[in-house]
């Protein structure tokens, strides 16, 4: 099946500043992709550019085939939208702005709302100008999330939401995923997306500058290995692929060249193991891979 | 209790520091709307200007509005007793509005945004914040009064006593100082900020309709209204200052209540519990145009209950027109048409003002398409099936209808008054109606020019009013500055005639509203294809 969203060497100016150099990547069928940076690097450029909302510059955006500009009223029929910041009408309340963004949307599920305006712990009788901002993003994610759509767009959804929501909020997603829909998720929490994503694309001031699954991803770094031996711990520091070595008494901490594990685990046997912890990289190492430069 | 308040000395004086901007503007411009139109009372209380304005304010229509003066006899009727009969209560009015916004925006808002929290976390009493901003709010009031007393006292005009010009001042300061006791105390009650700013300012128009009611029917009852207290002071004619000191036993009593009732209150609580709204959305508002028609509400209520009321107001001074405009040289040139009945001619031009009036609910409305734009409301609907034609025609066609309504209501008003309160007249209320919807295609131009800015340079839209006002401008005065018709031809209304004094002209509506409905197609054109300003 072909792609649901298709971008090919997007580019934004606002002004002089260019916010989008050369962005390019791809969501399918019943896939999630992860779309992460720091602030200020350009997803939330994309994804207006994504809506319709603003308009590129050069290269294509394709969303179910279609145009994202022209096309956009054909296009949203058939995706759900989040925007990291929601922003309500004061005098409005939640349960009012939930009706109303689902009878924008089209296809919504009076039961779905009412189950998910449960889980999530929200209050639907209350000015939303007395909604906190974890409050507020509640009912973007509820209206989003009670609608049936086939590409789910998320803008830094749980921000603002504490852990216990950011978990039922992941539930969710699952849920979807497991329906076989496909989501861009945009964030800088990395748990959240290690948890839900099949795949990552990093954006670093306005360019993609890392994109593939977790798995291959990680190929790229090193695991962080602990070690506990009987005899002297500091001669690992001579193997090959060891790096940043911290000695604490007898117990090392380093990290660990994928392709010379075997040279490592050798050494480390001579010296009778008495712990071995291995941790797979972290979405924050790559991050800080990248960041670092 | 020392305790309560520990450090509210600093928290004042960082407060100076903060607002010092905010109250340097707040004491310049209220204190120059309130003492600052002296020189033009001056120029209308030539001739016989006095005894047509004491004629014309006499009328219990005018005493409901701009209250009472204690003069009975028109010869009495110095400037001084003029200028706080039409100024004082209002002056008072915006005085208090500007203490309640600032009281409760320091108090119950900060604590609503959590400020409150952080500052309550450092060695600060508990309640000190509250006493900082009350004492601030006091001191700017005491400044305002002594600016506005020196301000008056500098024209050095004839019945503007040393005396009066203070106790004008602190009558104007009172009524912000009432205000904040107000503010302070619907803090407590309300469970949040903008309830007890609504409530607040609620209070406020309950007195101002209660005193209309009194001042006519029996002044002594106004007597026990707070905002009595204000104008009832009568500066420069009797000099009462005895109700200054009832609105500071009055003040003093609310705001020891207040701190008393936010002593005994958890910190975001209030007293009345908050008002559940609906768990589900009823059926109007769930499309593009509920939604707009909800959001706009409060204001098109507002301006269409305030469009007859003015409207009334203009047309009540139709009974005393002619003694008015003979009373004084400038009025008349501005209103007077020679050949031409009085009332005719001054309906021509009160029609204008009308209609210039009704113009800015249409305007606000596009605007408001784009203040909601910008504060990002508007991004999760931009994802769903909603047309950028949705939203653009759903505001036109709303600012298009209450143009229609709106000015219905205010030649309505305006006729109904007049020709109730003439004895003779050749006029009838179709009369007014025609003049008045003669103009309507100049409000559909500043619709069209909305639609235009909205589209294209939405973030000068600020631009619409400086223009609506430089057309009230060029219209009212264009009698007696004598104007050329190059100037005059810059303002929409210009284009259309006179109505009653000209006949319709079908050629200059039929025009005119083309031409305003292209310039909404081409706002449109500019609407869709631009990028959306997200909190920018």
């Amino acid at each position: 099946m072909s792609k649901l969203v298709k971008i090919q060497g997007l580019e934004k100016s606002f002004g002089k500043v260019q916010a989008l150099k050369n962005v390019s990547f791809d969501v399918g069928p019943g896939e999630v992709v992860g779309f992460i940076g720091p602030n200020g690097a350009g997803k939330s450029t994309t994804i207006r550019i994504l809506l319709g909302i603003i308009k590129r510059d050069a290269g294509s955006a394709e969303i179910f085939g279609k145009d994202v500009w022209r096309d956009s009223f054909e296009i949203h029929k058939r995706i759900s939208y989040v925007p990291g910041d929601v922003s309500l009408w004061g005098s409005l309340t939640g349960g009012e702005i939930i009706d109303l963004f689902m009878k924008l949307h089209g296809s919504g599920n009076r039961e779905k709302r009412d189950y998910l305006i449960e889980r999530f712990e929200l209050d639907p009788r209350k000015k939303s100008k007395g909604y906190s901002k974890g409050n507020r993003q509640k009912v973007g994610l509820i209206a989003a999330l009670a609608v049936e759509s086939d590409l789910y767009i998320f803008d830094e959804p749980t921000s603002g939401l504490d852990p216990l929501m950011e978990q039922v909020f992941q539930e969710e997603v699952e849920k979807i995923k497991k329906e076989d829909k496909s989501i861009l998720l945009s964030s800088h929490i990395l748990s959240e997306v290690e948890r839900l994503a099949d795949r990552v694309v990093i954006i670093r001031q306005g360019e993609i500058v890392e994109s593939g699954n977790l798995d291959e991803l990680r190929h790229l770094t090193r695991s962080r290995v602990v070690l506990e031996t009987e005899g002297d711990v500091s001669k690992m520091l001579e193997v090959n692929g060891v790096h940043d070595f911290i000695q604490r008494e007898n117990q090392g901490i380093f990290s660990a060249d994928h392709e010379h594990l075997n040279d490592i685990l050798i050494e480390a046997s001579r010296l009778k193991v008495k712990k071995f912890e291995v941790a797979p990289p972290t979405l924050e190492d790559l991050f800080m891979r990248h960041y670092q430069g | 209790m020392k305790e309560k308040f520990a450090r509210w000395h600093i928290l004042l004086l960082q407060y100076f520091k903060r607002d010092w901007k905010k109250i340097f503007i707040w004491i310049l411009a209220l204190g120059l709307f309130s003492a600052g139109f002296i020189p033009a009372f001056e120029e209308m209380a030539k001739g016989d200007g006095l005894i047509g304005m004491y004629e014309t304010l006499r009328n219990p229509a005018m005493v409901s509005i701009v209250g009472p003066t204690p003069i009975k006899e028109a010869s009495k009727y110095t400037l001084g007793a003029m200028y706080s009969h039409e100024m004082l209560l209002f002056s008072g009015l915006f005085a208090m509005i500007i203490s309640i916004l600032h009281v409760i925006g320091h108090t119950r808002k900060e604590e609503d945004l959590g400020l409150t929290e952080l500052v309550r976390s450092f060695q600060v009493g508990r309640q000190a914040n509250s006493l900082a901003v009350i004492v601030e709010t006091i001191f700017i009031n005491l400044i305002l009064a002594l600016f506005i007393g020196v301000i008056m006292i500098s024209f050095s005009a004839d019945g503007i006593t040393t005396l009066g010009a203070f106790l004008f001042g602190f009558a104007i300061a009172i009524a912000g100082i009432i205000g904040a006791a107000i503010g302070i105390l619907m803090a407590q009650i309300m469970p949040i900020s903008s309830a007890a700013t609504g409530s607040s300012l609620g209070i406020m128009g309950l007195l101002y309709l209660i005193r209309g009611g009194t001042d006519i029917s029996n002044i002594k009852l106004s007597m026990l209204n707070p905002l009595g207290w204000v104008y009832l002071t009568y500066p420069f004619t009797e000099n009462n200052w005895l109700t200054i000191i009832f609105g500071l036993i009055f003040s003093l009593v609310i705001m020891i209540l207040a701190l008393s009732l936010e002593g005994r209150r958890d910190m975001g609580a209030g007293y009345l519990p908050e008002r559940q709204g609906r768990a589900n959305a009823k059926k109007t508002l769930l499309s593009i145009p509920g939604l707009f028609i909800k959001l706009n509400k409060g204001t098109i209520i507002s301006w269409l209950i305030a469009f007859p009321v003015l409207g009334a107001a203009y047309g009540a001074i139709y009974g005393d027109m002619e003694t008015f405009l003979e009373s004084n040289e400038m009025m008349k040139q501005m209103f007077t048409y020679s050949g031409i009945s009085i009332e005719e001619s001054f309906t021509s031009t009160i029609i204008m003002v009308m209609v210039l009036l009704v113009a800015i609910l249409p305007i606000a409305i596009v605007n408001k398409l784009f203040s909601e734009e910008r504060n990002l409301n508007l991004s999760q609907i931009h994802g769903t099936k909603v047309r950028r034609s949705q939203l653009y025609w759903t505001n036109i066609f709303l600012a298009g209808l209450v143009s229609i309504i709106g000015l219905g209501l205010a030649v309505g008003g305006l006729g109904g008054a007049a020709l109730s309160v003439m004895k003779s007249t050749t006029m009838n209320i179709v009369d007014f109606l025609v003049a008045g919807y003669n103009l309507l295609p100049s409000i559909l131009f500043f619709i069209g020019l909305a639609g235009l800015v909205l589209g294209w340079i939405p973030n000068l839209r600020k631009i619409l009013y400086i223009y609506l006002s430089y057309s009230f401008f060029v219209n009212y005065f264009a009698g007696i500055l004598n104007l050329p018709k190059i100037v005059i031809n810059t303002s929409p209304i210009s284009w259309l005639p006179k109505m009653p004094i000209e006949s319709f002209k079908f050629k200059n509506f039929a025009i005119i509203t083309i031409v305003s409905i292209g310039l909404t197609l081409l706002g449109y054109w500019g609407y869709k294809r631009r990028d959306m300003v997200e909190g920018a």
